[in-house]
């Protein structure tokens, strides 16, 4: 079996919480031959109902199961009055936000034994009561919590054209030692204009750029090529991991 | 102020009811919700699409999003894993398409559950025929079977196990429902699904052993004479389908 060259891979948390199955068994063999970060997308760490205390459980196994490097989530809820919606729902960036996403990462911190990194999400909308931009409110979150921050540069440029905010900004704006992690992706654009974090092309040209200012700032980091919408080849997402390659190492002399 | 808990609740209002979409939630652009609203109704669609392929191919793109849309309204996502919205599908067409031409889609739903069960079952170590030498011969009508946690049972009035096996493609042409009940097993195999078509006494048999029942009770159910019952026990042996036995005198 060819192995592709690339340092590591990254797999969401909830294909993995069954008992058996043919995806249990690939990411087993691929834990067996790559370090491996888990990913989730349906904790909803920042619900104002309450932790989802089933679903951490089921992350608990999975971390017990394939022993992976890192482990991430995202600064977003997802449900509501018992019904989940699937999707990154976005926070208003205020005090109570604040306090109540580092409380509920911390409890997640705790019941799993280890740090998370918590991601930003692309937006789409902003709250008309937020009081923090939010590169503070992820660093007060950070700051609270004690996790680290996974930075979606994709993210950052999407929510920065759909709400007219600086992207540049947002990265000087983070805190040098809590950023873990950096994801890089594709995006698509509405009939309407709007930029929508799809997953499902090519890493375009200003999110390299901006992905070069984020390594200047934060140093060499582990960085994922999120595809997987219209997922190409195999060879091409490994093209798209090897520039991610080239750019770290020239500047800092190491792979990804 | 609203607190954070009901602007995520105006918030989840909006993206449920389009004729909702309030200020409430205090966002803006609003119409940008629609694209909330877009991702949920996908993810939760794709993720039944999934799960639901030949009823998906047989129905076409147009009727089941109007079917995942009845079927989501009614029985939303209740899990932040997106892979268990389907539980409730077949139950849902089962009411939806009751006494219309389509109601056959509910049984065939009921069989891509079952396939969909059986893939993220665990698999565990398959014993040999050999072992039924483990135990004296006025003990075998005592035996109870533990099968693999895959293994699952059902049975139709409709013909959906050649509706499923014809549908494996594009376009097939319609199977006629004269072709009668069919009664199937779904179980991995080889680290694959297999859905295998049962003659009712087989299916009957099976499902009694599944229940717990004993060796002489399974076979006296499924009315198997002694070849018969070699056979059944040939199947089910040469498939891995059988994880333990044990001898329980009641």
């Amino acid at each position: 079996m060819q192995r592709p060259a690339v340092a590591w891979i990254e797999a969401h948390t909830e294909n993995y919480f069954h008992d058996g199955g043919a995806a249990v068994r690939a990411l087993e063999l691929a834990r067996a031959n790559y370090p491996l970060s888990l990913h989730g997308v349906g904790l909803g760490l920042g619900s104002a109902e309450g932790l989802d205390r089933d679903h951490l459980a089921r992350i608990k196994r999975a971390i017990d199961r394939f022993e992976p490097a890192l482990v991430s989530e995202h600064a977003c809820w997802g449900r509501a009055g018992g019904e989940f919606f699937n999707d990154l729902l976005p926070l208003p960036y205020t005090d109570e936000a604040v306090k109540l996403l580092a409380t509920q990462v911390s409890q997640a911190q705790d019941f799993l034994g280890r740090r998370l990194l918590i991601e930003n999400v692309s937006a789409y909308v902003a709250f008309a009561n937020s009081q923090l931009d939010e590169w503070d409110f992820l660093a007060a979150v950070a700051r609270e919590s004690g996790c680290g921050l996974l930075l979606d540069v994709n993210n950052v440029f999407v929510s920065s054209r759909n709400l007219g905010l600086d992207a540049r900004a947002f990265i000087a704006g983070l805190p040098r030692e809590s950023v873990g992690e950096i994801h890089l992706a594709g995006h698509a654009r509405s009939a309407s204009g709007v930029l929508i974090d799809d997953h499902g092309s090519a890493v375009c040209e200003e999110v390299w750029e901006l992905y070069r200012l984020a390594l200047a700032r934060f140093g060499a980091l582990p960085t994922l090529i999120e595809w997987d919408t219209a997922i190409p080849e195999l060879s091409r997402l490994v093209e798209e991991s090897h520039r991610a390659d080239a750019i770290l190492q020239e500047r800092h002399g190491i792979a990804a | 102020m609203a607190s954070l808990l009901d602007q995520q609740r105006a918030f989840a209002a909006a993206l449920r009811d389009r004729d909702g979409m309030s200020t409430a939630a205090g966002v803006a652009p609003v119409v940008n919700l629609d694209v909330y609203r877009h991702n949920s109704d996908w993810q939760f669609r794709n993720a039944l699409g999934l799960s639901f392929p030949v009823v998906r191919r047989r129905v076409g793109d147009d009727y089941f999003r109007e079917l995942a849309t009845e079927y989501r309204r009614r029985f939303p996502s209740r899990s932040g894993d997106l892979h268990w919205v389907g539980r409730d599908f077949a139950g849902f067409l089962a009411a939806h398409l009751e006494g219309s031409d389509y109601a056959w889609l509910a049984d065939l739903a009921t069989l891509e559950w079952a396939r969909e069960l059986a893939s993220v079952a665990e698999t565990r170590s398959a014993i040999g025929a050999e072992a039924l030498a483990g135990f004296a011969p006025e003990d075998l009508e005592q035996l109870v079977f533990t099968f693999q946690p895959s293994l699952q049972l059902g049975a139709s009035v409709f013909p959906v196990v050649s509706v499923w096996l014809a549908n494996q493609v594009e376009n097939a042409p319609p199977v006629s429902q004269s072709v009668g009940p069919e009664a199937y097993m779904v179980h991995v195999r080889h680290d694959s699904v297999e859905t295998t078509m049962l003659e009712p006494p087989l299916h009957a048999y099976l499902s009694a052993l599944k229940a717990g029942a004993r060796l002489a009770e399974a076979m006296s159910t499924a009315d198997l004479d002694e070849a018969a019952l070699l056979a059944a026990l040939q199947f089910m042996f040469s498939r891995g389908m059988v994880c333990a036995i044990y001898s329980e005198n009641r």
